[in-house]
């Protein structure tokens, strides 16, 4: 009975396929640049091989495997299910009720999350930015194109970009903090987004979201936000797959070029660029920051330098994203006032607080794999450069 | 026995042999020549007293004991290769190294098969150590039975292997605005291919009862970052796998050990590693990188969303600027060779030009040409010392694709798309033998309805 249910399923996919496919041959036919390509496309645009005399394709196939019903493993407890039924669908399927504000939400930001995505969601050590300023306004500029190099990109944040506000929810209840993630309640998780629309200037039912308003499930499932129409192709609703299908049908739709299968000799084989195409060279050197530096050399390696562990190196490798800017929350080094507020305590607290990390952001050894010793050392370097 | 049949296969055999002896005779006809050559004149040097002490002089590795087979029980490159590797830039480093990215040394590959060492690795958060033991599959949502795994139970399931590559989309995806990378492995190491062995995730739902309604499963990760995205039911029952496998060994912790997700041809991001669930659903997630990355601006100011394949696409591999030509003389015969590869279907041919794309000849396909998957391709040039080439390759698939100019795909997508980019790539043969990243490209302006045009075009 349950193979049954699937076969139905297969047959109206296939059923939906046939049906989408006259639809863009008869679009085809109509336009002046015709094509003569027919070939059966899968939702994804691409043609794929099917199960003939035993084999896939390339792939020899033994048929009697995948005819069978095969069973194994059990259902899962309801707490089991429940312990990872966390996943919250646009609809509001999976948000948990909760509340928080963003003066509330402020709080928690400074703690957590200012240290890598700066003041107000600024961004920085090469997180995302949360916000750039009003979502309405940005939202514009989504069709910005920075063809020369002084002019204005496209804004790519929450506010502006997003179509779907539990995408954040979900984002920061799964996988913020980032070093430390699935540590924040519910409650927390509302204050957090209330804090991010505040940022972005986000209006709920014309009411901007200011310090002191209460977001709750049911209003931030009113929220709409600015760019919830700015997608394609249409995923939602019975058609959504079917409306995909018939994006990639058409390579025009993402810049795809055709040329006919059967009569391959017939694409550009002279002339096939614009005249106006010129050689265009790498600027300013491009982009040869390259870890390790490329060499093509066979010989041996290099023996380490045996003078003992680098804390400068350590220092920039693991550290220097939070503890060299402003903004990020973390004590900056070369800050005397704020790195003497810590060493007051005694460097033994320092060492503990580095090594085990702090509630205010700061991860367990800097999220590092360094050894306590090493850790220690490079603590003693940013103390050293902050006197 | 058929003795028609039969009869037929020995004339065949009979032509074979024929075939073959001719072969052999022409083989041995030019040999001849080379002889009489290497007689008459002296095919040997003139120093004949002198001589590279490679050859001349006996060498440690061929007069002492060589290691025990009991050193490295799980066998180690050569430490004369030391310097293959993948690689990293900071341009792309997030948190650490935790939301980052490290690239495959195209120019060291060989074949269309990635080491497991140098399968490119992309992850949100971390790459997740995971206990196999300690680890679950759970299969939820529109389905009558919910279905829990272990490991060893998965593996029960009747297994299949398939060769494909995973690329992640933005391969090539800083190059919107001219070339940056000097490199074929930063230009295009986005992407390895690999030999996957797992189930058809059709297998395990056929018991489960998936209703109707189900138009779309979730895939979710068991890391810290908890990747997951939606895919379309009809690719779950298409190919869809869940592999354990990768190339013949047990999947890298980078690739998501001990399962991941595996939707042939599609964005790597796609293919959710350190797998633990699957949830199923008639409407779509909108998952955390979703909408937020991995969707293509374009300049209507629409974002293509769900953009699943990997489009046709194609390098040259050598030369590159990693391996150069300055060591070749004038008239030297030198080949050409690259890869291509199409997440909509299977290599069906790939063009080369000598002139940054105006025009093409055909190349050879070589190898292996398989669905999904890296494909080979060759083409034999004399090199002429001191002359300037744009090497340019075009590949097509059996989908009717083939690779746009740069022009013709920005002109759709804009320049600020990020991802899924597969115009044509050149690579410029300096007068040295240098090899330089360049593009071919017109200057764009905008129109008053923002469409982008051609600079000084009406």
């Amino acid at each position: 009975m349950m193979f049954k249910l699937n076969k139905k399923l297969l047959i109206s996919v296939s059923a939906a396929a046939v049906l989408s496919l006259g639809l863009s041959a008869c679009m085809e036919s109509a336009s002046p640049e015709k094509s003569s390509i027919q070939i059966k496309k899968d939702i994804d645009g691409g043609v794929s091989d099917t199960l003939a005399n035993d084999k896939i394709g390339p792939y020899y196939v033994n048929t009697n495997a995948h005819k069978v019903d095969v069973k194994y493993g059990r259902a899962p407890t309801k707490a089991e299910y429940d312990a990872w039924n966390t996943d919250v669908m646009p609809d509001g399927t999976g948000l948990p009720k909760g509340q928080g504000t963003a003066d509330e939400g402020s709080d928690i930001y400074d703690a957590k999350c200012t240290m890598c995505h700066g003041d107000f969601g600024s961004g920085g050590g090469g997180y995302p930015a949360l916000s750039k300023g009003n979502a309405y306004d940005l939202h514009k500029t989504l069709t910005n194109q920075r063809l020369k190099p002084d002019e204005d990109g496209p804004v790519r944040v929450f506010g502006s970009y997003w179509p779907q506000v539990t995408t954040l929810w979900s984002y920061i209840k799964d996988a913020m903090p980032h070093p430390d993630t699935g540590t924040l309640t519910d409650d927390q998780v509302y204050s957090l987004v209330a804090f991010i629309l505040n940022a972005n200037e986000i209006k709920i039912k014309g009411v901007e979201v200011d310090d002191d308003y209460v977001l709750n499930r049911k209003r931030l499932l009113e929220i709409v936000m600015p760019n919830r129409h700015g997608f394609e192709p249409n995923i939602d609703g019975p058609n959504g797959p079917d409306n995909v299908r018939k994006f990639y049908a058409n390579p025009k739709n993402f810049g795809g070029q055709t040329y006919d299968v059967k009569n391959p000799a017939s694409r550009c084989m002279t002339n096939c660029q614009k005249p106006t195409a010129k050689v265009v060279y790498i600027q300013n050197g491009g982009i040869n920051d390259f870890h390790p530096p490329l060499s093509n050399v066979k010989d041996l390696p290099k023996k380490k330098a045996s003078h003992g562990f680098d804390a400068k190196k350590a220092y920039t490798t693991n550290c220097a994203m939070c503890h060299a800017t402003d903004g990020m929350g973390a004590p900056v080094m070369g800050d005397k006032a704020a790195w003497a507020v810590y060493t007051a305590k005694g460097m033994d607290k320092v060492y503990a607080n580095g090594i085990k990390g702090t509630n205010a952001g700061m991860p367990p050894k800097g999220g590092s794999d360094l050894s306590d010793t090493n850790f220690k050392s490079v603590v003693d370097y940013i103390i050293s450069k902050s006197k | 026995m058929d003795i028609k049949k039969s009869q037929q296969d020995l004339q065949s055999t009979a032509n074979d042999v024929e075939r073959t002896s001719i072969d052999r005779r022409d083989f041995f006809r030019k040999t001849a020549a080379l002889s009489v050559t290497a007689l008459a004149g002296t095919s040997l040097l003139a120093s004949e007293q002198a001589g590279n002490p490679a050859i001349l002089k006996p060498t440690p590795w061929g007069t002492i004991w060589g290691d025990p087979v009991t050193k490295n029980i799980y066998g180690m490159p050569s430490k004369y290769e030391h310097n293959v590797t993948r690689r990293y830039t900071k341009l792309l480093a997030s948190g650490n190294f935790r939301a980052s990215i490290a690239v495959t040394p195209l120019q060291d590959s060989s074949g269309i098969i990635t080491p497991n060492g140098l399968f490119f690795s992309r992850c949100h958060g971390g790459v997740a150590q995971i206990d196999p033991n300690e680890h679950r599959l759970m299969i939820t949502g529109l389905v009558e039975k919910p279905l829990v795994l272990t490991m060893k139970q998965l593996k029960r399931y009747p297994s299949v292997t398939r060769t494909h590559f995973i690329e992640c989309p933005a391969n090539g995806g800083q190059e919107w605005r001219g070339p940056q990378y000097n490199s074929l492995q930063f230009a295009k190491g986005f992407m390895s291919c690999a030999e996957w062995t797992g189930v058809y995730i059709k297998d395990i739902l056929k018991d489960l009862g998936v209703k109707k309604e189900a138009l779309w499963m979730l895939a979710e990760g068991g890391d810290s970052s908890k990747m997951s995205r939606t895919v379309p039911m009809e690719k779950v029952l298409d190919d869809a796998m869940i592999v354990w496998g990768q190339n013949g060994e047990a999947l890298r912790p980078e690739q998501g050990y001990p399962i991941r997700l595996l939707v042939p041809g599609w964005e790597g991001n796609l293919c959710v590693k350190w797998l633990r669930r699957l949830d199923f659903a008639s409407e779509p997630w909108y998952c955390k990188e979703e909408t937020s990355k991995y969707t293509v601006l374009k300049p209507t100011g629409k974002a293509i969303q769900h953009f699943y394949a990997n489009e046709v696409n194609s390098t040259v591999t050598s030369p590159s600027p990693e391996i150069n030509w300055t060591d070749l003389k004038d008239g030297d015969l030198v080949e050409i060779e690259g890869l291509a590869w199409s997440g909509m279907g299977t290599i069906t041919g790939v063009d080369l030009s000598f002139d940054g794309g105006k025009n093409y000849v055909e190349a050879k396909l070589k190898g292996l040409v398989l669905p999904k998957c890296w494909t080979r391709w060759s083409y034999m040039h004399t090199y002429k010392e001191g002359q300037e080439l744009l090497l340019t390759s075009r590949a097509m698939d059996d989908a009717g694709d083939i690779q746009p100019t740069i022009d013709q795909e920005e002109l759709v997508v804009g320049v600020e798309a990020v991802y899924h980019r597969n115009a044509v790539e050149t690579w410029k043969v300096e007068k040295d033998g240098k090899i330089t990243h360049v593009q071919l490209r017109s200057q764009y302006e905008r129109k008053p309805n923002g469409e982008i045009m051609i600079e000084g075009k009406a």
